[in-house]
């Protein structure tokens, strides 16, 4: 019975850090209604800034976190400009083999700059864990859960208390309907990729805390959000949460109970995908 | 009614620009020809090397040209990594399992080809991305289960030894590979002109407009599964037999998906010279990259992407003269 | 009798006035919105049945309900005799049924030539390909398009797509075919092109089911009339009985286009 309640725990955990990725991803297909197949790599771009921070600088990444953010921002909204806002009208399937090439530039060119080794952080909270009663939680898991509830509660605020957020829903809703109320539909769409750009930003600098930095890092996390925001419905934002939570916990449940549990729980969010497609699939009209 | 008249009186039936002549398949002939030259070349000290890299130039057009018939039914897929490793790894445990490799090599192929039909009526009503995250993660599975099965049976995480096809004679195995690219063409010039072709493009263009019209979706998308994987495991099982030594890791890596991926749009979607050209450029840039860098030389295919999707979406078959309705093949 | 007759295989000149097409109680919501609602009606061998009503009266889809586009919420659908609620539209086709959009939609990247042909190819299991490309031809003379017949699909004008979508129908070789307003925007000369096609489609042996709103073609044209309003049958008769039906005359009272009988 302890397992099971700390498997369930460890499974809430890991949800943060995926709730964080798949919001981000959400929201460039939900507001901008680009299916961005680069989004891992935002991810380990944080990652790796992180890790450098630290290992040049000796800044801890929980410090440089607001930094990052803010500079993969910048280099989410340049990306926009340079590329995304050119095939908005494009078919879709251009759209998304864009942003495929552009996440195999991305990880080929960190590949490249900086080998395929992995890089660990080192934090001085790194091996501290909570004891609550029989329940042992790693620092650094809850300290990253923390960090992404706030965050998450964060752009909810912003979603839903402000201007800014007010517009961003709109577009999301009617792209030619917020056009016509006076909406500056382009500076909204670069403002919500470069939001999610940051968001896997922030993510990446946990996972450096928690994993490590590597160039491909960003690809299995990509891959679960695309399995959560497809089990929550396309750019659905709540549904993000629940679904997180859903594919975290299962990780965990297979990790504990299935014999060699640890190699097949990296299967279960295609399960889920898998799972998901096809109920719609039959439920959907012929 | 006067319209109609002139019209019905206009010169009906010259010859449809689009309707395709024998002309249509010379380059492609030269290009094959050219090919099976190629051992014949004085290629001096470096004869090994060069022999090499035209053997997997060779597999990377079967790679191309068979996802792009796929990709003619409208179904873009990123499991093309799945079938080529399913073909290697197919091909190394038969012969384990003692089947001659002349066997081995068609079993293994339409094993794989088999496997594709389930992924095919699971994919069968998705479209767009969502075919494409579903075709993903069903690689990332396939590899997930090689790795954890027990290692008695496929080797896991270490990988599996494979007898080196053809006792390891690379100028015969440049002649198998060159068979099986000439075998692919020849499939993918029987699906451009038989009603295959209507079918798959019908569907590519208006699925719902295709099945008013009678096209039965079930039997043609799993039918261009089936083609466009079984010749992705031949070139898996020449992969295998080439390197002798196969992992879940490098068989089922994303790049064997985004190769063929990029190769075909940079080359000329829905062509048969195009992903072939395609292959020949890339691969080609791919190896003087790799020679100058140790990692991340797949960059090659990610601004190849990149800049076909943003300026030239015809690819290179695009290039030629504004033939905007050219009978190309 | 010819073409679809002996090709069709099921009719025979005992059967004519046999019904092709029965719907009973056919429904379609879509969400809280009652589009289709509880139609019924018979369309037998060699008739020309009209259906007509205001926008949104529910005439697209009830189409889409009769192709297979969409499962009917309620309702059985019957086909040449047989049950076809539950068949896919590719099915429906091969057992007779042929459709043209309103919204038309050619294959773009075909020229208008192949875009026939698919309708030719597949419209009935077994066709080949050299047959179908020369039938894909015959249709194309017969609707004016012939000269057309190798532009990209997209190069079309929009009166020449509507042609197209006519002739792709007609290559499946049809018992019944669903024509969803194929006059709406021609000038009254193309109009009685329209019209004399469609006689010529009937005098070929294939019944025809179609939606209009320009009276006079509707007058000239349709055996019987089937009205809707809202999702329902108002009315069906003859032509002149349902314009003499007031329920039918106030439906159309204070609609942009009137009842011009
Ligand atoms: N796919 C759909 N989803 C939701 N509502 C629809 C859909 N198709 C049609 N409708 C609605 O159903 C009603 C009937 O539409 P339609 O059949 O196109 O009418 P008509 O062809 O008679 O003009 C309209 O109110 C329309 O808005
Ligand atoms: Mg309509």
């Amino acid at each position: 019975m302890d397992l099971f309640v700390q498997t369930l725990v460890n499974g809430l955990l890991q949800s943060g850090l995926y709730a964080l990725v798949a919001s981000g991803l959400a929201l460039a297909v939900g507001v901008v209604g680009i299916v961005n197949f680069a989004h891992g790599e935002y991810l380990m771009i944080g990652a790796f800034l992180a890790w450098a921070g630290s290992a040049f600088l000796g800044v801890d990444p929980l410090l440089s976190l607001p930094v990052i953010a803010v500079a993969v921002f910048a280099i989410g909204a340049l990306t926009y400009r340079v590329s995304i806002r050119h095939v908005l009208l494009a078919p879709e399937l251009n759209q998304m083999l864009l942003t495929f090439g552009l996440g195999i530039l991305l990880q080929n060119l960190a590949l490249m700059l900086l080998g395929g080794n992995t890089r660990t952080v080192t934090t001085p909270y790194q091996a501290s864990s909570l004891q609550l009663g029989d329940l042992s939680v790693g620092g650094p898991k809850a300290l990253a859960f923390g960090l992404a509830a706030l965050l998450l509660g964060a752009l909810y605020v912003v979603l839903y208390r402000t201007t800014l957020g007010r517009q961003m829903r709109a577009v999301a809703q009617n792209r030619r309907g917020a056009q016509l109320i006076g909406i500056d539909v382009d500076r909204v769409y670069l403002i919500a990729f470069g939001v999610s750009c940051a968001l896997a930003a922030v993510a990446g600098v946990l996972v450096s805390v928690l994993l490590f930095a590597s160039p491909t890092v960003g690809l299995v996390f990509a891959l679960k959000a695309f399995a959560i925001i497809v089990m929550a419905g396309l750019g659905n934002l709540t549904g993000v949460l629940w679904a997180s939570v859903l594919l975290g916990v299962s990780e965990a449940l297979v990790q504990t109970y299935v014999p060699g549990g640890g190699g097949w729980s990296d299967a279960v969010f295609f399960l889920m995908i898998f799972g998901t497609l096809v109920l719609r699939s039959f439920r959907g009209a012929r | 009614m006067s319209a109609r008249q002139a019209e019905a009186g206009a010169p009906v039936r010259a010859a449809p620009r689009r309707e395709i002549t024998p002309g249509a398949a010379l380059p492609l002939l030269g290009f094959l020809l050219l090919a099976a030259l190629f051992p014949f070349l004085p290629l001096g000290s470096r004869a090994e090397f060069l022999l090499q890299i035209a053997f997997f130039t060779l597999v990377a057009g079967i790679m191309a040209l068979s996802w792009d018939i796929l990709a003619r039914s409208g179904q873009v897929s990123l499991a093309h990594a799945a079938f080529y490793g399913l073909g290697a790894y197919g091909y190394a445990l038969l012969l384990k399992a003692g089947l001659p490799w002349l066997l081995a090599m068609p079993v293994a192929a339409l094993l794989a080809g088999g496997v594709s039909l389930i992924l095919g009526a699971v994919t069968m009503r998705l479209s767009g991305m969502y075919f494409a995250i579903a075709t993903l993660a069903f690689t990332e599975v396939v590899r997930t289960i090689i790795q954890n099965l027990p290692e008695s049976v496929a080797g896991g995480a270490t990988g599996l030894l494979v007898p080196a096809l053809l006792g390891g004679n690379s100028r015969a195995q440049y002649a198998l590979a060159w068979g099986l690219l000439a075998f692919t063409v020849l499939v993918s010039l029987a699906v451009r002109l038989t009603r295959l072709h209507f079918a798959f493009a019908a569907i590519r263009q208006g699925e719902e407009t295709a099945r008013v019209l009678g096209v039965s979706i079930v039997r043609f998308k799993l039918l261009a599964f089936f083609i466009s994987s079984s010749l992705a495991a031949l070139a898996g099982v020449l992969y295998a037999g080439k390197t002798f030594f196969i992992n879940p890791l490098e068989t089922f890596s994303l790049a064997n998906s985004i190769a063929p991926l990029t190769t075909s749009i940079f080359g000329g979607l829905y062509t048969t010279l195009g992903p072939v050209l395609g292959a020949t450029v890339l691969r080609v840039a791919e190896e003087l990259l790799h020679n100058s860098v140790k990692d991340g030389y797949l960059v090659v295919y990610g601004l190849v992407l990149m800049l076909s999707i943003l300026w030239l979406p015809r690819g290179l078959m695009g290039l030629r003269r504004n033939r905007k309705h050219g009978g190309d093949l | 009798m010819t073409a679809a007759t002996t090709i069709g295989g099921t009719l025979s000149p005992a059967s004519q006035g046999a019904e092709v097409l029965r719907a009973e109680g056919l429904s379609k919501r879509f969400g809280g919105l009652k589009a289709v609602q509880d139609v019924s009606f018979t369309h037998h061998q060699g008739e020309i049945l009209a259906v007509i009503g205001p926008n949104g009266a529910g005439k697209t889809t009830l189409l889409n309900l009769l192709s297979g586009v969409y499962r009917p919420s309620a309702g059985r659908l019957h086909l040449m005799g047989r049950d076809v609620t539950d068949q896919p539209m590719e099915a429906r086709c091969h057992a007779g049924l042929g459709r043209a959009f309103q919204i038309v939609r050619p294959f773009p990247e075909m020229t208008v030539h192949e875009n026939v042909t698919v309708g030719a190819l597949f419209g009935k299991p077994g066709q080949r390909l050299p047959e179908a490309r020369e039938r894909a031809w015959a249709l194309l003379e017969r609707t004016g398009l012939a000269a057309h017949a190798d532009k990209a699909a997209h190069e079309l004008t929009l009166l020449q797509d509507k042609r197209l979508e006519v002739a792709r129908a007609l290559a499946t070789n049809p018992s019944v075919l669903l024509l969803d307003e194929v006059m709406a925007g021609l000038r009254p000369g193309e109009a009685q092109e329209a019209v004399a096609l469609v006689r010529g489609v009937r005098e070929s042996g294939v019944s025809v089911l179609f939606i209009e709103h320009i009276m006079p073609v509707v007058r000239d044209l349709a055996d019987r009339v089937v009205v809707m309003d809202q999702g329902q049958v108002l009315a069906q008769g003859t032509y002149r009985e349902v314009t003499a039906d007031p329920r039918v005359v106030s439906a159309y009272l204070g609609t942009e286009e009137g009842l011009q009988a």
